[in-house]
């Protein structure tokens, strides 16, 4: 069973090499959506099945913290899992987005490797029982987590 | 600017276009002859951070620069790449460069990085950067790449 994975980043070249490397990873892949910011992201997971959401921080009209911290207090949407693709990685910012409940964390610049490891591992803790029937992966990466 | 932060600069910088655009810096610790300044079309990249610690660097990327790391960032043609591409890659390199370097110089992220901005300019030349205290220029396969910042 393939994976909605929303895309949230202000840089459409961004987006783009974000899309390109979940699609060689392996995973499958049902739709991408896409966001320019955490507002955008907000109005598609309102009328979206949404499985991931892979976001930035450092965006424009709504960020990826205020983002994390509205799906986190939504009774459906704090189901679905939020990882950051960001240069923002200090203990400070860290901590934060841990303590609203980010599943994972990827600092820009990242190896595709890196992406592809840490996307499996969240989608394995929220989804096991529909990667059931997907090839194993071994690890390729470490989480900045 | 002190050779430990130009260290930092270049090991931060080096990280992220060797990473993502597969692309090697070399530092330049003089400036290049007149005639090898390579004035032309060039991307203008700015960003700012302020809050435990401020600043402002500025990126200029000769075209041919700013257009061959588009390539290798996409994975597009050269023929298919876009000014906007371009422009959008540029701004996205000043903000994983200056995220990277206030990692290292704020781990306690208190400053917060500013949204990055980055336009064409169709006839810009070097040479009005040099002299400037926060000038760092690094030489690539692609032409120099300038960097005018100030961290306090």
């Amino acid at each position: 069973m393939a994976f909605n994975i929303l895309v949230t980043d202000d840089s459409e070249t961004m987006r783009a090499v974000i899309k390109k490397t979940v699609s060689m990873s392996g995973v499958p892949v049902g739709e991408f959506h896409e966001a320019c910011n955490g507002k955008e992201a907000l109005a598609i997971l309102a009328e979206t099945w949404i499985d991931v959401i892979l976001s930035d921080i450092n965006m424009p009209e709504m960020g990826g913290m205020e983002l994390l911290k509205k799906v986190s207090e939504d009774e459906d949407l704090r189901k679905i899992p939020l990882i950051f693709i960001t240069t923002e990685a200090s203990d400070a910012r860290k901590e934060e987005a841990k303590k609203f409940g980010v599943a994972g964390y990827v600092k820009k610049p990242f190896q595709p490797e890196t992406i592809k490891a840490i996307l499996y591992e969240v989608l394995e803790k929220a989804y096991a029982h529909r990667l059931e029937d997907q090839p194993g992966e071994e690890d390729a990466g470490e989480s900045d987590f | 600017m002190d050779q430990d932060l130009r260290r930092v600069i270049f090991e931060t910088f080096s990280e992220v276009f060797e990473t993502m655009f597969f692309t090697f810096l070399e530092p330049l610790e003089e400036a290049p002859g007149k005639e090898d300044l390579g004035q032309g079309r060039f991307v203008e990249a700015a960003i700012s951070y302020s809050g435990g610690c401020n600043g402002r660097f500025l990126f200029y990327f000769p075209w041919e620069l700013g257009k061959n790391i588009t390539v290798n960032f996409l994975g597009v043609d050269e023929d298919g790449v876009q000014e906007g591409q371009v422009k959008d890659t540029a701004a996205e390199t000043a903000n994983m460069a200056i995220g990277g370097l206030l990692g290292k110089l704020d781990p306690g992220g208190n400053a917060s990085l500013a949204i990055p901005q980055a336009r064409v300019l169709a006839e810009f030349s070097p040479e009005t950067l040099l002299g400037e205290p926060g000038l760092c220029m690094f030489s690539t396969e692609f032409g120099i790449l300038w960097v005018v910042g100030t961290h306090a």
